[in-house]
């Protein structure tokens, strides 16, 4: 039997243990399904009608978008962060458990062991920001197969750093109390900053961003990472960027080489 | 040919406590061992460093003749480990947690089938192929595990404290299993345990107190060495107590009637008889037993509360700590 294959069936039962544990996981399925209908159909049908600078009069800013539209790529974005730092519940369970154990044991290599976990893990993320792309049609977004492909691949790739960044963090937190208020105080600020739910305007100069938001503000979205994986996505979903279209790509693969290479660093010390 | 575990001069430490001294111990293949020791002893660190979880601070270990820290891959190829608390992956069904296995141990599909298969048989759990582990009991867990740690057939299984918290009849069973695979095989089988009536059937038996091996021989070795027969009596009335004491003065009382005398030696054992055969209620020979060898090499019992008491604390401290 040739050596790849066999690594490879080791990488694949990794994988897949990952994926028959969050199908029978209910409370993770129904927070991915429960999240997204809960941002769009009470977020962003509640603020839909302000969302256009015009209709206050004073037009300040104008995209053609509705807010449902723009909400959408940003709901895919939170989905995938919830179950990629959620992932990390199953790296703690794991090793809290004793099951890590019986992987550390089989004659596979500790870096494959975590490629296998990570993979199955962005699998799942992935998948839960796919279940956001059912409601398009809802969200008036129309798209192509090509569309379809594009954003399931940046998905991947966002899910693949942030599930490796959600092992960084297991590495670090002992008890899995901590953990959920721990995830909620990383992920929701992450996301709130990220441009997801309101726009920094592109066609406003630097100084008139900062006198319609404060600067601080102005900062935290743009040293945010997610602000580019977001806008990545919006690029692909509904033609919008706010940034050089680069940008977003560059970021989402950034983060999943530097956060697997940190895992890789950590995984392989304990 | 190769000894299958051998280990020399190993040494291990956690911070300033050690764990393990200047340890060094050879199994022949095909041989079953056990590590008896109290709590603490420094059972688990070994297998430990025998399965590669662990490096020794010094000395080396090899297990099939490979060395495990500078070729732990391959070592873990041939071993099969069955861990102190369960290792299943309690949300799988019994199926899927060997299945899981055979992929992480790179086996193809029909060889994982057939495997499966097999040790499922082996260890009586067949219907329950497809229930999830969670739902099982204590003793099928560890029936499963071991399944499991058969599955690639590895050379040498290693079973850290295999049968605590099971009833007497599970732990039986999974001595059962265990006789039957060395007889059918050539496994070697490094067992840790601290119920001292468990070694009795191993070939070889290693005592291990304090991070050193005390001794090490078979079971009859070791009791014919060092173990100590006893003649327990009870004396008919208190008088004929004093009695028996002035006249042995090693006796030792046992309770608040009975003695216990020293008699390794048939004629000893005769002589007291002669003099004492009328004024005696009670008489039982009580032949050496590994508890007494453990007793008489160590000065204290197995299982005693200060041991158990500290185990809960590591326990405790290990959940808390990363390890």
């Amino acid at each position: 039997m040739s050596r790849p294959i066999v690594l490879l069936r080791g990488v694949y039962g990794v994988w897949l243990r990952e994926i028959m544990r969050a199908t029978r996981d209910r409370g993770q399925m129904i927070g991915g399904v429960s999240r997204p209908l809960i941002w769009l159909l009470i977020l962003g049908v509640g603020l839909n009608p302000y969302f256009r600078g015009e209709v206050f009069g004073e037009v300040r800013y104008v995209i053609p978008y509705t807010y449902l539209q723009f909400l959408f790529p940003a709901v895919i974005v939170l989905n995938i962060m919830y179950t990629s730092i959620q992932f990390a519940v199953s790296v703690i369970w794991d090793r809290e458990f004793g099951f890590l154990r019986e992987v550390l044991v089989s004659p596979m290599p500790r870096s494959l062991i975590l490629l296998g976990k990570v993979l199955g893990g962005s699998t799942v993320a992935m998948l839960h920001g796919a279940l956001v792309l059912i409601l398009a049609r809802f969200a008036d977004v129309t798209l192509s197969i090509e569309q379809m492909a594009m954003a399931l691949g940046l998905m991947f790739v966002l899910a693949f750093g942030l599930t490796s960044f959600g092992v960084i963090l297991a590495g670090r937190v002992r008890s899995f109390e901590g953990f959920g208020v721990f995830s909620n105080t990383i992920i929701l600020p992450l996301y709130f900053t990220s441009s997801s739910v309101f726009p920094l305007d592109p066609a406003l100069t630097r100084t008139q961003t900062a006198t319609a938001y404060p600067e601080w503000l102005v900062f935290m979205v743009q040293v945010n990472p997610i602000t580019y994986a977001v806008d990545a996505l919006r690029g692909i979903l509904i033609g919008f960027n706010q940034f050089p279209p680069i940008y977003g790509p560059a970021v989402i693969f950034g983060m999943a080489i530097i956060f697997f290479a940190l895992a890789l660093v950590d995984f392989s010390r304990s | 040919m190769t000894a299958a575990i051998s280990v020399e001069d190993v040494s291990a430490s956690y911070g300033a406590k050690m764990a393990l001294e200047h340890v060094s111990l050879d199994v022949p293949r095909g041989t079953s061992i056990a590590l008896l020791g109290p709590n603490g002893a420094g059972k688990t660190t070994l297998i430990n460093i025998l399965c590669t979880l662990r490096r020794p601070d010094g000395g080396r270990a090899s297990v099939a003749g490979v060395d495990v820290v500078s070729q732990p891959t391959r070592a873990r190829q041939s071993i099969g480990v069955v861990f102190q608390d369960s290792s299943l992956d309690d949300r799988l069904s019994a199926w899927e947690n060997l299945d899981f296995h055979g992929l992480v141990y790179g086996m193809a599909p029909k060889e994982r089938r057939a495997r499966s298969a097999a040790v499922l048989e082996l260890v009586e759990l067949q219907d329950w192929r497809d229930e999830i582990v969670r739902s099982f009991s204590g003793g099928m867990r560890r029936r499963l595990e071991i399944a499991r740690a058969l599955l690639h057939e590895p050379e040498i299984l290693f079973l850290d404290e295999p049968t605590v918290g099971l009833d007497a009849q599970t732990r039986q069973r999974i001595w059962q299993y265990l006789d039957q695979l060395r007889r059918e095989r050539e496994l070697t089988v490094l067992t840790t345990t601290h119920y001292i009536e468990e070694v009795e059937g191993a070939d070889m038996v290693c005592v291990i107190d304090h991070g050193k091996i005390i001794v090490q021989g078979s079971p009859d070795e070791l009791k014919a060495r060092y173990g100590m027969r006893w003649l327990h009596v009870v004396p008919k009335d208190p008088v004929a107590g004093k009695a028996i004491l002035a006249r042995y003065p090693e006796a030792k009382p046992l309770g608040t009637h009975a003695l216990a005398l020293p008699a390794n030696d048939d004629a000893v054992a005769d002589a007291f008889l002669t003099e004492f055969r009328d004024s005696l209620a009670e008489i039982r020979f009580q032949p050496p037993t590994l508890e007494s060898v453990f007793l008489s090499l160590t000065g204290r019992q197995l299982r005693d509360q200060a041991d158990g008491q500290r185990d809960a604390e590591r326990a405790a401290g290990k959940r808390g700590g990363r390890r």
